[in-house]
């Protein structure tokens, strides 16, 4: 495919640092998008606030750029007063489930027709590296100058127990997979939520010693294990690593969806 | 098809390097006036897409052009040109 397309060229090169996963995520939307055969007048981007956030001002299409957190909000009212738009929210993991955290929630529970994509960075990006809710136990910020010493949150355990009819992760680093992942979702009527863990060479990976953008995509490819394997593992009683990386489709299911023309 | 990179939304990653089962991106050397170092290309011409993008009539391969975060790669239309041996080793 081409980007182009449905990239606003005059805008590029965007404002993220070299290596920032969030390019690539991009990249992955617009090919899954691109697949769906849809017209750029049939869809609509909304973002909150943060690095992330900026990725619909890049696409052609009409966009929302709202309020730190709110995404979720918006593109509920824009699904509700326009069931025929099909409707993506990119999104971070502070703007998601730090001050987004209940929006989250709740959409989610409602089961609204929405495909949200995170890119989880698990830092505070746009701000200068501050911790987020998934900061990683032990990983160094701004605000965690020692290591943190909380649990980070599990985004896509989230999801699947509040009741998104489909959740997946992957990373930057599984392109093909994400996707088509997020050709899943976009096709999936209720809440599709993909979590794509991305890297933030300038605010996480340089505290924590992946200093070069490599390091960090080096780190995805050999912490990430298949779902489906780590399932087996656990019925054979072995221990998976803390620091390993769940990857797959976590949950598919048929909960009545809102915002879906009868 | 030709495999290129645009300068002027390359911003020298180097990510495109970790990915082509070619090795096709090598680090560059040089800065260029944006004080990017942009990759170099070697023998770009082995590239899966360059070759069999027309055949299949999708693209092939194209995981440098997904991991690069910022829409660098690209590929273009060549004009006519001499018939030329391509080794490709698997
Ligand atoms: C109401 C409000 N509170 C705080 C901020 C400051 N702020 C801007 S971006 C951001 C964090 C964004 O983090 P994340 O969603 O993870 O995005 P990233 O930059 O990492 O992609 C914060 C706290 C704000 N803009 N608005
Ligand atoms: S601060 Fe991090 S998330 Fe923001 S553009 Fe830079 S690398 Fe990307
Ligand atoms: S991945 Fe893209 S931005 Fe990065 S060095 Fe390669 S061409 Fe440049
Ligand atoms: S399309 Fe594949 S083979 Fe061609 S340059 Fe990119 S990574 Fe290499
Ligand atoms: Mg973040």
């Amino acid at each position: 495919m081409t980007f182009d397309e449905w990239l606003r060229v005059d805008r590029l090169p965007h404002i993220y640092c070299a290596g920032c996963g969030n390019g690539t995520v991009i990249n992955c939307t617009l090919s899954a998008v691109d697949q769906m055969g849809w017209k750029k007048e049939e869809i609509v981007f909304v973002s909150g606030i943060g690095c992330s956030s900026r990725a619909p001002g890049y696409i052609v299409t009409d966009s929302l750029h709202t309020t730190h957190g709110r995404a979720i909000a918006f593109a509920t009212g824009i699904k509700m007063a326009n069931p025929d738009l099909k409707v993506v929210v990119f999104t971070g993991d502070g703007d998601l489930a730090a001050i987004g955290g209940n929006h989250f929630i709740h959409g989610c529970r409602r089961n609204i027709d929405l495909t949200v994509i995170c890119m989880n960075n698990m830092i505070y990006g746009m701000t200068g590296g501050q911790g987020s809710p998934t900061t990683p136990r032990g990983a160094l910020s701004t605000t965690t100058p020692y290591g943190s010493s909380e649990a980070a949150f599990d985004l896509c355990g989230l999801a699947a127990a509040a009741g998104a009819n489909y959740v997946a992760r992957y990373t930057s680093y599984h392109v093909k997979e994400l996707t088509l992942a997020i050709r899943t979702g976009l096709g999936n009527p209720g809440f599709s939520f993909i979590e794509a863990l991305v890297q933030c060479p300038t605010n996480y990976g340089r505290r924590n010693k992946l200093r070069q953008v490599s390091d960090q995509i080096e780190y995805f490819k050999s912490h990430a294990i298949l779902a489906q394997k780590a399932e087996r593992m656990r019925e054979e009683g072995k221990k998976i690593p803390d620091d390993m990386i769940i990857i797959g489709e976590l949950a598919r299911r048929n909960r009545p969806a809102l915002g879906v023309r009868k | 098809m030709r495999l290129v990179i645009d300068e002027s939304r390359c911003k020298g990653c180097n990510l495109c390097t970790l990915v082509c089962p070619y090795r096709i991106f090598r680090p560059g050397t040089k800065a260029n006036p944006r004080g990017v170092i942009v990759p170099e290309l070697d023998r770009p011409e082995r590239c899966a897409n360059c070759r069999l993008q027309r055949l299949y009539g999708r693209t092939i391969c194209g995981m440098c052009q997904m991991i690069c975060p910022d829409q660098a790669i690209s590929w273009e239309e060549e004009g006519p040109c001499e018939p030329m041996k391509v080794a490709i080793e698997y």
